[in-house]
């Protein structure tokens, strides 16, 4: 059984379908990508397997692990370690980076019934994943997401995700807008992370992600529909002739 | 209306029925206070600085005056535990007690005494500003204060006095107290170049309704510094009408910290009048509001001349069928040229039944200068939430950490840093009564 199973899924905003029925499987061990143009539909799906409720399914199933992914709040999900990235990370004033972690590590492992995380054991685990994304000591005790230009704010969820070693991660368009050394940490970011027990579904909108991360499949999101999935050269293909070609496909 | 002015009101019967004290000043400033509040009465909501609030059931009720001698013991250690190494000076009902308080080692050119004993002694400083800088004509408590007063803390620093410690002034109610009426006064007189940190801390017995009108003046000269850190933390039965009313001299600084989460009905007017070139006021403040709470800060800072600065950051977090105002003016007179005056007010409204009313004033007769407002209401934000959960945190302490984050940035201005760890475990507990809301 695949780690994350897609059944027909339905989603609405506001009495409007977003999503018109996707199915999607991702195993464990295995990366997908998800391109898509503008308000096809993309972060829709990302913030409904995260959890949001603003959203409303209207037909069809998620199933994480085997379980009902939707009967399941936010908070929940990310504790059986589903991660989302954020297209557009949320600015927390008040709370810095640190309190913040230490608060999300310590959620996740009561809830595996382990204690709370010791402070020297923390600091080591975070400055190590720090190393990892080239993030300076500074950050930690800055609030969260607060005055940082967008670069700054895609390698905080990539930090955020090393530190809390989630079992599926979503990433929604993290590469967006990053110049080519933010998005190489990026990549070495997921790529690093990438285990046989791990699954990831890349959001993306620009193929130029999946030159440094090698997808194991790539489905193209059209009007709430998967309208097409492939293998790598699928995206490549697409880099050339662009949507227009699958937009007939929809029709 | 009309006709209850004809009559006396109870509280100008019980003025009648105290003894003069001889001093022909004080008597005087005392008839003339109660003629004001006999004027005014209880502000009602047709009074634009009222309009919001509800004294209806405070009109009804009679409080007399508090009778001294009340024993404290049993509050007390948590009160000097709270600020140790303090000069302190501790009120009970509204009257020094000499017992509860620490005046041992009096720095060279600080003076603290009770004003009882100030009166008594027929002592100048008093004689010239006691009285003579709240305006009783405009504020019926502020009135009511000067007429019915006894008692309070005189505090003078002598030209170049810098006092190290903290002074602290408790006022608290006690249990005999309970339907009483307390009016402690502050008055402080800093010389030129002088420096002293107070702080004002209104405390009492819960569950009772009282009526505390406390009223500081606080005379600033030239080139002094004062700053206060004042607590409102009254009884949850209280009414709590106090002022704050500030005079700076040139080049005088004053610095305040504000902190309320007591009183049924608390409600503090802050004063500054910015007299001589470069003087500079900061006000700075947190009200944490329950259901059935109403808090009030009205500020009133008037620019007198020029090369004035003034800064005020008001936050308010509310929860249930909670009210509060901040209203703040900023004046800046016709010569006060070159004046920076700032203002902000931000409210944090944890239930729909709360209400926040805010309320910039700006009054700017000056042409070159640099002023600027801001001021919001508003609930916890939705993304922030989502984004918190969506790492692991349960929805409830996620609402929380949003909400103390809120909150506790005004802590960082307060001038009694050594009262940090007090505030935030009032906040703590405030949010951990179930206040943060949702599961997990
Ligand atoms: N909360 C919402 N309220 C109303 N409409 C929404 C909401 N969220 C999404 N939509 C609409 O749903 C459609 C899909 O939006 P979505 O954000 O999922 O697209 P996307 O593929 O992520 O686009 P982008 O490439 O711009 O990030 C758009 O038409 C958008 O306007
Ligand atoms: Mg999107």
């Amino acid at each position: 059984m695949a780690m994350l199973e897609i059944r027909n899924l339905h989603v609405s905003v506001g009495g409007e379908e977003i999503l018109k029925g996707i199915d999607l499987a991702v195993d464990a061990g295995e990366v997908h990508a998800i391109m898509g143009p503008n308000g096809s539909g993309k972060s829709t799906l990302a913030k409904v397997l995260a959890g949001h409720d603003g959203y409303e399914v209207t037909q069809g199933e998620v199933l994480y692990e085997g379980e009902d992914l939707l009967e399941l709040e936010p908070e929940e999900r990310a504790r059986k370690g589903v991660f989302l990235g954020f297209q557009y990370p949320v600015e927390i004033p008040g709370v810095a980076n640190t309190y913040f972690l230490k608060a999300a590590v310590n959620a996740i492992r009561k809830h595996r019934g382990e204690g709370e995380i010791d402070a020297m054991e923390f600091l080591k685990h975070i400055r190590e994943k720090m190393k990892l994304v080239k993030m300076d000591d500074a950050l930690l005790k800055r609030p969260v997401n607060e005055g940082v230009s967008g670069g700054e704010k895609k390698r905080n969820e990539v930090f955020q995700m090393a530190v809390l070693e989630p079992k599926f991660a979503i990433l929604d368009e993290t590469d967006s807008g990053l110049d080519i050394d933010a998005l190489r940490t990026v990549a070495e970011g997921v790529n690093v992370m990438r285990t046989p027990e791990r699954g990831f579904l890349l959001i993306t909108h620009y193929q130029r992600l999946l030159n440094y991360i090698q997808p194991d499949r790539v489905h193209v999101l059209l009007d709430g529909r998967v309208v097409k999935s492939g293998d790598k050269t699928l995206a490549e293909e697409l880099e050339k002739s662009g949507y227009a070609l699958f937009e007939d496909n929809a029709a | 209306m009309e006709a209850a002015k004809e009559q006396k009101s109870v509280y100008l019967r019980e003025f009648e029925a105290m003894p003069a004290t001889g001093e022909t000043w004080l008597d005087d400033l005392r008839r003339r206070a109660m003629a004001d509040f006999e004027r005014q009465g209880f502000p009602h909501r047709r009074i634009e600085a009222w309009k919001n609030a509800n004294l209806a059931s405070l009109a009804q009720q009679h409080f007399p005056p508090a009778a001294p001698g009340a024993d404290i013991d049993g509050y007390l250690r948590k009160l000097t535990e709270s600020v140790p190494d303090a000069l302190r000076m501790v009120f009970v009902d509204g009257h020094f007690s000499a017992r509860h308080s620490d005046l041992t080692d009096l720095p060279e050119g600080l003076r603290m005494v009770s004003l009882a004993e100030a009166f008594e002694a027929g002592d100048v400083t008093t004689d010239a500003h006691f009285g003579r800088h709240a305006d009783t004509g405009e504020h019926p408590f502020a009135a009511l204060s000067t007429a019915f007063a006894r008692d309070g803390a005189l505090i003078e620093l002598a030209p170049g006095t810098i006092v190290e410690r903290p002074v602290v002034l408790h006022y608290f109610t006690s249990e005999g107290g309970a339907g009483m009426a307390s009016y402690p006064r502050l008055l402080v007189h800093a010389g030129t170049g002088s420096e002293v940190r107070l702080v004002e801390h209104h405390a009492g017995v819960a569950d009772e309704p009282y009526l505390t009108c406390p009223v500081s003046e606080i005379v600033v000269d030239d080139n002094a510094g004062v700053r206060l850190q004042h607590l409102q933390e009254s009884g949850n039965g209280a009414w709590h009408l106090g002022v704050v009313h500030v005079e700076l001299g040139r080049d005088a600084r004053f610095g305040m910290h504000a902190f309320s989460g007591g009183a049924r009905f608390g409600r503090t007017d802050v004063y500054v009048n910015l007299n001589g070139s470069g003087a500079q006021a900061s006000l700075n403040g947190l009200y944490m509001v329950s259901s059935g709470q109403f808090a009030d800060y009205h500020t009133w800072v008037r620019h007198r001349t020029d090369h004035g600065s003034s800064e005020q950051y008001f936050k308010g977090v509310l929860d249930g069928k909670a009210e509060s105002v901040f209203d703040g003016l900023i004046h800046v007179a016709k010569g006060a040229q070159q004046t920076d005056s700032q203002q902000q007010n931000r409210n944090l409204l944890l239930s729909p039944r709360a209400t926040a009313h805010s309320n910039p004033r700006l009054e700017i007769y000056a042409d070159d200068v640099k002023c600027g407002h801001g001021s919001t209401v508003g609930e916890l934000d939705a993304d922030a939430l989502f984004y918190l959960r969506s790492r692991g945190l349960g929805e409830r302490e996620a609402r929380r950490l949003l909400i103390f984050a809120f909150a506790n940035e005004t802590l960082d201005s307060m001038t009694a840093p050594e009262l940090r760890d007090h505030v935030e475990a009032r906040l703590a507990n405030w949010l951990d009564d179930d206040r943060a809301g949702g599961s997990g």
